[in-house]
């Protein structure tokens, strides 16, 4: 059985925070933590597909949203994921007050800075779960 | 007065390349290649109850964007919002070996290939939204995305 945490992302196109969402995610999984960690596709997992329930069904997840409709962390749940820790990226936001991240296409310095931060929180919450 | 406006839904994959490429041309389209008032819809709201987003793809026409087979995309806005008016498989314009790599996903992993890539999707978008009738984009006005965006 794959006991790998689930992290998953909202990869929201509308603000850059989505965006930072994604590329936390993305740096953690495949940087940080790739033999504790995997993400799986939240497209596919609101599609309701058996296949796509099935890999997340009664598994460990982590959530990454970049707005407060907490979408990743809504269909995961509905989904049957256990969410372990919903992260939202305006937490780590609210530090880095008058500094600009980028655009939803594109991280600039300080947007790469705080992604660094949130894949070190996820990071940290992998290790305790698992 | 009705606007013109057309949606444009990512998959966005976090998977693999497809996802990523599928993102960056439909952004490119909403940043550059502007035609028609172009809105990008956050396809996990769909489910987590995005009545907006479900109600502009009922009301304007939306052109999916996948990254691989599975059209997600596609069939999730089939599901919730009724027929859509395009839709494009990356993995048909860049290859399924190309669109199903799980290594290169990350932006900062991207090379000058990858963005002709993205450049060809573009194109691909564009010429599905000029497929378009001009007659089914007019509609009620849209504020955007409800996650904030254009």
């Amino acid at each position: 059985m794959n006991t790998k945490v689930k992290v998953i992302p909202c990869s929201g196109i509308g603000k850059v925070f989505g965006l930072m969402a994604r590329e936390a995610v993305l740096k953690t999984v495949h940087e940080l933590c790739p033999d504790k960690s995997e993400t799986v596709c939240l497209a596919y997992i609101v599609t309701g597909d058996k296949e796509a329930k099935e890999k997340i069904e009664g598994c460990d997840c982590i959530t990454v949203d970049g707005c407060p409709k907490m979408c990743a962390s809504k269909n995961v749940l509905i989904t049957g994921g256990i969410v372990k820790e919903a992260i939202k990226v305006l937490d780590t936001v609210k530090e880095h007050k008058g500094k600009q991240f980028g655009t939803p296409t594109q991280l600039d310095a300080d947007g790469k800075e705080v992604i660094n931060e949130i894949a070190v929180k996820i990071a940290k919450k992998i290790n305790e779960i698992s | 007065m009705s606007e013109l406006k057309v949606g444009l839904l990512s998959c966005s994959g976090e998977e693999c390349l497809g996802g990523t490429i599928s993102r960056l041309a439909t952004r490119k389209v909403l940043e550059e290649l502007k035609m028609v008032g172009t809105v990008t819809l956050c396809l996990p709201l769909y489910l987590a109850g995005g009545e907006e987003e479900r109600n502009f793809a009922k009301v304007f026409p939306t052109i999916s964007v996948d990254g691989c087979d599975k059209l997600c995309a596609k069939r999730s806005t089939e599901k919730y919002s009724g027929k859509i008016s395009g839709s494009i498989d990356v993995s048909k314009i860049i290859g399924n070996e190309n669109a199903l790599n799980t290594k290169t996903v990350r932006n900062e992993d991207l090379e000058p290939e990858h963005f002709q890539m993205v450049d060809e999707v573009a194109s691909a978008i564009v010429k599905a939204i000029s497929c378009i009738s001009p007659d089914s984009c007019s509609g009620k006005t849209f504020r955007g995305c409800s996650c904030g965006g254009e």
